[in-house]
C-alpha cells in the first residue's frame, strides 16, 4: 500500500491507529509466567479446530456407517486429508490439555477467589462446553466403540422421564437412529462457535477484575515475543503428537467400523472424556449418573464460596491438597480406562469420594486454617 | 524455559523409542521395517503381501476402504495395477477398473455369516490399526494354527488357534507352504507369507505412514529451530526489563 | 488520535542492527510455520481422485467394432460411442447441412483426427426416451442410425435428426480423445 492510500484509508477507517492504541500499546504487568499464555493458546487452538473442522465437514457424511466410511475416505483419498484429520483429532487433545491445565492452575493458585468468581465460572462453562463438543466429535467418528456409546447414551436418555428425557430427545432425536448423527454434527460445530463467545466473555471479565500492576510493559513487543515462545513450544508438542502419535489417547478399537451386531466389552472414550465417564459410570442408573456428573461440576462451581480464605495467598498445605486432587482425578481416569471390574469400581468409589471430600471438607478446612495464621 | 525443557524431554523420549536401524522385514527376529519412529515400508514385502492377500484372503475378506489405484503406492506401475484390476471379476461379471474399491467377496454380511456358520470375515482395511498388537497379531494369528490339546473340545466349524482370543476361530488355516509363487524368488513358506501379508495389511491400515514420518521429522526439526529462535528473540527484547 | 508509543523499557539502547535481524528471522520462521500449517487445509479442498474418477471418467474405445456402439452411463445419462463404417461416412459426409431439420455438417459431429467415432447422449430430443440402434440388429431406421421406440423419431449415424417429432440433433457430451483408444469425459 502506498502512503497515500494508507492515509486515505486511515482517515476513514482508523484501523492501524486504534490497533496501535488499543492492542499493541496495551499495558501489561511484567513477570507473567509462560503459562499465562494458555488463554491465547486455547483461543488459537479453537480457531484451528474450527478451520480444520470446516475442511472435514466438506467430506463428512452424517449417517451411521456412512460416517465411518467418509472418514476413511478423508484419510485415504482427500489430498492431505489424513493430515487434516490428524490436526483435528490432535487439536482436540491439545485443547483439552490446555483447558484442564488452566482449571488445575486456577485451583492451585487460588485464582477462583473473589473477585475472580465470574472468570472461574466462565472457565468452567468453557470446560463443560468443550466436553460436550468433544463427546459429539467422538460420537461422529462412528467407530466400533463410539457407535455403541452413542447408542447407549441415547437409549438411556430417551427412557428418562420429564425434563432430562426431553432434553435428550431434543438433542439426539430419540434413541440413536438414522438422523442422530446429523443433529450431533450440527451441534458439534454450533457449540464450537458458542465457545468463542464464552472465551470473549471470559477475557472481558478477566480485564475487569485484573489488579492494577505496579510495573508495566506494552503488549508489543514484550508480550508478543513472550507468547510467541509459548506458541512455538505448543506447536512443537502438537507436531510430535500429530506425526508420531496421531491416535494418542484415543481408544484404538474405535478405528474399526462399528458392527451393529457386536457390542464391545469396554466402551472406553478418548482420554479427555474419561473423568466425566468415570463419574457417570459410578452409578448404575442413568439419573444417578447425571446427578453425579452434575454434582462433580457443582462443587467446582461452588469453590469460590466453599473457600474460607480471607484474601490470603494459598499456603503449602492447600497446594499439596490440590496436587493430591489432580492425582486423584488421574487415578480415577486410569481406573476407568480398563473398563468395569471389581477393583476398578472400588477404586472409582474411593477416588470420587475423595474428590467430593476435597471440595466440601478438606479445602474449606485448609483455607480456614491458613487464613488464621 | 520450563516449557522448553519439558518439550525437549518429550521429544527425546519419543525419539528414544524409535528404531533407527532401517532393516528389511525379517522373520528372525520378527521385525517389520515400518515399525519405530523412523521406519518406512519395505515395498518388496508389501508387493509379496498383496499377492498373498489377493490369492488367498480376498476370497473371504473385503477391504472396502481400498481402491485398486491405491496399489501404485506399493511400487507397482500403473500398467501393472490396471492388469491386477482387470483380472478381478465384479459381481455383475464386468472387469474391475483402477477406480473400483477392492471387491467384496460376499454381497452382504448375512451371506458371509451363512457361509461360516454365523462368523463373519471382518473387513481388513483397518484391522491392523484397530488391534492393540496390530501387525504382530496378524502374523501370530496366521501362524498360530495347531492341533487342539486333547482336553479342548473344538466347536463345529472352528479351528484351534493359539493366538486367537478363546483359541477357537471360524477361519480355517488360510496359509500353507507354497500357496503363492513370489516373483522375486523369495521362498514362500507359511511364515514368510504370514509376515508379508501382515506387512501388506499394515499398509492397508496406515497408507500414509511413510509421508507422515517424513513430514513429521522435518516439522519437528523446524519447530525446535523456531522455538530456539523465539526464546532468543524474547530474551533480547526483555533484556532491558528487570 | 493519541498515538504516542509508551516505551517503558529501554529498547532504544539496544544495537538495532542485530536485534532487527533476529526479529526478522523469528517473524519469517513463524510465517513459514503458519503457511505450512495452512497449506494442507487449503489443499484438502481440491477435488479428490475418487470424485474426479466419477466426474471425468476415462473410457476405452479401442475395442468397439465398426458399425456398433458402446453404451456407458455418465452422470446418470446413457452415452453412446459409435464407430462408423466407411459406407456410413460416405453416405453422410456430403449432405448439405441446410437440407436437414437441425443443420450440422459431418465435421461438426466428430472430433478432428478421430472422424470415425460419434459420441452422443443416447436420449431422443423429442420425448425423452433411450434410442435403439447400437447393435446392427436393432431397429435403426432408414438412415442406419438410431430410432426412438417412443415417438418414432429417426437419426442418422452422426446423431442428426432426420425426421421428427424430434427437431434437434442428439446432444454431444463434453469429452476429449486422450489417444487413439481412450476418451476422457468431462
Ligand atoms: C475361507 C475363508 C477365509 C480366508 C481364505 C481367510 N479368512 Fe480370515 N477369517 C475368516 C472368517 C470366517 C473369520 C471370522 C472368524 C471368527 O469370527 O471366528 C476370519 C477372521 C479373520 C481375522 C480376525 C481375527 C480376529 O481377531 O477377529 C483376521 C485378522 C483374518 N481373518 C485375516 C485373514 C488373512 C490375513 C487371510 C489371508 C491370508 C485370511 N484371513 C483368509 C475367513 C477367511
Amino acid at each position: 500500500m502506498s502512503d497515500q492510500t494508507k492515509s486515505w484509508l486511515e482517515t476513514r477507517l482508523p484501523l492501524a491507529s486504534s490497533m496501535q492504541s488499543c492492542i499493541w500499546n496495551m499495558k501489561m504487568a511484567v513477570e507473567k509466567p509462560y503459562l499465562a499464555a494458555l488463554g491465547s493458546l486455547i483461543t488459537a487452538t479453537l480457531i484451528f479446530l474450527t478451520l480444520s473442522g470446516f475442511v472435514l465437514s466438506l467430506f463428512y457424511v452424517a449417517a451411521p456407517g456412512a460416517a465411518f466410511d467418509s472418514i476413511q475416505f478423508i484419510s485415504r483419498n482427500v489430498d492431505n486429508g489424513w493430515l487434516v484429520r490428524s490436526f483435528h483429532a490432535t487439536g482436540a487433545t491439545m485443547l483439552f490439555a490446555a483447558t484442564y491445565l488452566v482449571v488445575f492452575r486456577t485451583l492451585l493458585t487460588g485464582g477462583y477467589r473473589a473477585p475472580n468468581e465470574l472468570t472461574w465460572i466462565l472457565k468452567l462453562v468453557f470446560l463443560g462446553l468443550v466436553l460436550i463438543i468433544g463427546y459429539f466429535g467422538y460420537a461422529m467418528a462412528d467407530g466400533a466403540v463410539s457407535y455403541w456409546s452413542l447408542h447407549e447414551t441415547t437409549v438411556a436418555g430417551a427412557r428418562l422421564t420429564s425434563f432430562p428425557g426431553a432434553i435428550s430427545n431434543w438433542v439426539f432425536g430419540g434413541p440413536a437412529g438414522p438422523g442422530t448423527l446429523g443433529r450431533v454434527a450440527v451441534l458439534h460445530s454450533a457449540l464450537a462457535l458458542l465457545g468463542f463467545g464464552v472465551l470473549a466473555l471470559h477475557l472481558a471479565a478477566k480485564r475487569a477484575v485484573a489488579p492494577v500492576p505496579t510495573k508495566t510493559v506494552t503488549l508489543h513487543p514484550y508480550y508478543t515475543s513472550h507468547h510467541f515462545v509459548a506458541f512455538a513450544v505448543f506447536a512443537l508438542i502438537f507436531a510430535v503428537l500429530v506425526f508420531f502419535a496421531p491416535h494418542w489417547g484415543e481408544n484404538q478399537l474405535n478405528l474399526a467400523a462399528a458392527n451393529p451386531l457386536v457390542v464391545p466389552a469396554v466402551l472406553t472414550p478418548p482420554w479427555y472424556l474419561l473423568p466425566v465417564s468415570a463419574f457417570a459410570a459410578a452409578s448404575s442408573s442413568p439419573l444417578g449418573s447425571i446427578f453425579l456428573v452434575l454434582a462433580g461440576f457443582a462443587v467446582l462451581f461452588a469453590a469460590p464460596w466453599l473457600d474460607q480464605s480471607k484474601g490470603t495467598k494459598p499456603g503449602l498445605f492447600y497446594k499439596i491438597l490440590v496436587a493430591v486432587l489432580a492425582l486423584d482425578v488421574f487415578g480415577l481416569c486410569m481406573a476407568q480406562a480398563d473398563g468395569p471390574s471389581m477393583l476398578s469400581s472400588i477404586l472409582s468409589t474411593i477416588f470420587i469420594g475423595w474428590y467430593f471430600l476435597h471440595f466440601l471438607v478438606l479445602s474449606p478446612l485448609a483455607t480456614a486454617m491458613e487464613s488464621k495464621k | 524455559m520450563k516449557f522448553g525443557i519439558s518439550a525437549a524431554a518429550l521429544l527425546a523420549a519419543s525419539l528414544a523409542f524409535s528404531n533407527a536401524a532401517k532393516a528389511e522385514d525379517t522373520l528372525s527376529p520378527l521385525h517389520w521395517q515400518s515399525q519405530g519412529n523412523f521406519g518406512s515400508y519395505d515395498k518388496a514385502a508389501l508387493q509379496r503381501g498383496f499377492l498373498v492377500y489377493q490369492t488367498v484372503c480376498a476370497s473371504c475378506h473385503s477391504a472396502n476402504a481400498l481402491h485398486y489405484r491405491d496399489l501404485t503406492a506399493l511400487g507397482f506401475s500403473p500398467d501393472q495395477v490396471a492388469a491386477i484390476a482387470s483380472n478381478v471379476k465384479l459381481a455383475d461379471g464386468s472387469q474391475a477398473s483402477m477406480d473400483d474399491n477392492f471387491k467384496n467377496p460376499f454381497p452382504d454380511s448375512q451371506v458371509a455369516a451363512k457361509a461360516f456358520g454365523g462368523a463373519i470375515p471382518p473387513d481388513l482395511s483397518t484391522l491392523v490399526a484397530a488391534h492393540p498388537r496390530g501387525t504382530q497379531y496378524i502374523y501370530s494369528l496366521l501362524t498360530g494354527y495347531q492341533a487342539a490339546p486333547s482336553d479342548v473340545n473344538v466347536m463345529a466349524n472352528h479351528y484351534y488357534n493359539v493366538a486367537y482370543p478363546g483359541n477357537q476361530i471360524a477361519m480355517p488355516a488360510p496359509l500353507k507352504d507354497d500357496m503363492v509363487t513370489y516373483a522375486d524368488g523369495t521362498k514362500a513358506t507359511t511364515a514368510q507369507e504370514a509376515s508379508d501379508v501382515a506387512a501388506f495389511l499394515t499398509w492397508a491400515s496406515h497408507p500414509n505412514l511413510d509421508a507422515r514420518k517424513q513430514i513429521g521429522l522435518r516439522a519437528v526439526i523446524f519447530l525446535i529451530f523456531l522455538s530456539v529462535l523465539a526464546i532468543a528473540n524474547k530474551r533480547k527484547i526483555w533484556s532491558g526489563v528487570v | 488520535m493519541a498515538n504516542t508509543a509508551t516505551h517503558t523499557a529501554s529498547d532504544e539502547v539496544e544495537a538495532p542492527a542485530k536485534r532487527d535481524f533476529l526479529k526478522i528471522l523469528t517473524v519469517s520462521a513463524g510465517a513459514v510455520a503458519l503457511g505450512a500449517t495452512a497449506w494442507p487445509l487449503i489443499d484438502a479442498m481440491n477435488p479428490t481422485v475418487s470424485e474426479l474418477a466419477v466426474a471425468k471418467p476415462i473410457v476405452n474405445v479401442g475395442g468397439i467394432a465398426p458399425n456398433t456402439a458402446l453404451r456407458i452411463m455418465w452422470l446418470g445419462q446413457p452415452i453412446y460411442i459409435r464407430k462408423l463404417t466407411p459406407q456410413q461416412i460416405a453416405d453422410n459426409q456430403f449432405i448439405v447441412p441446410d437440407t436437414l431439420p437441425d443443420p450440422a455438417s459431418y465435421t461438426d459431429r466428430v472430433k478432428p483426427g478421430y472422424e470415425t467415432f460419434v459420441v452422443v447422449v443416447g436420449l431422443n430430443t423429442g420425448i425423452s426416451c433411450e434410442l435403439l440402434g447400437n447393435s446392427p440388429s436393432d431397429a435403426r431406421g432408414p438412415f442406419d442410425g438410431w430410432s426412438c421406440p417412443c415417438d418414432g423419431s429417426i437419426y442418422d449415424p452422426l446423431g442428426r435428426v432426420r425426421s421428427g417429432p424430434a427437431r434437434k440433433n442428439l446432444a454431444i457430451p463434453r469429452f476429449t480423445f486422450l489417444n487413439d483408444t481412450q476418451i476422457q469425459f468431462g
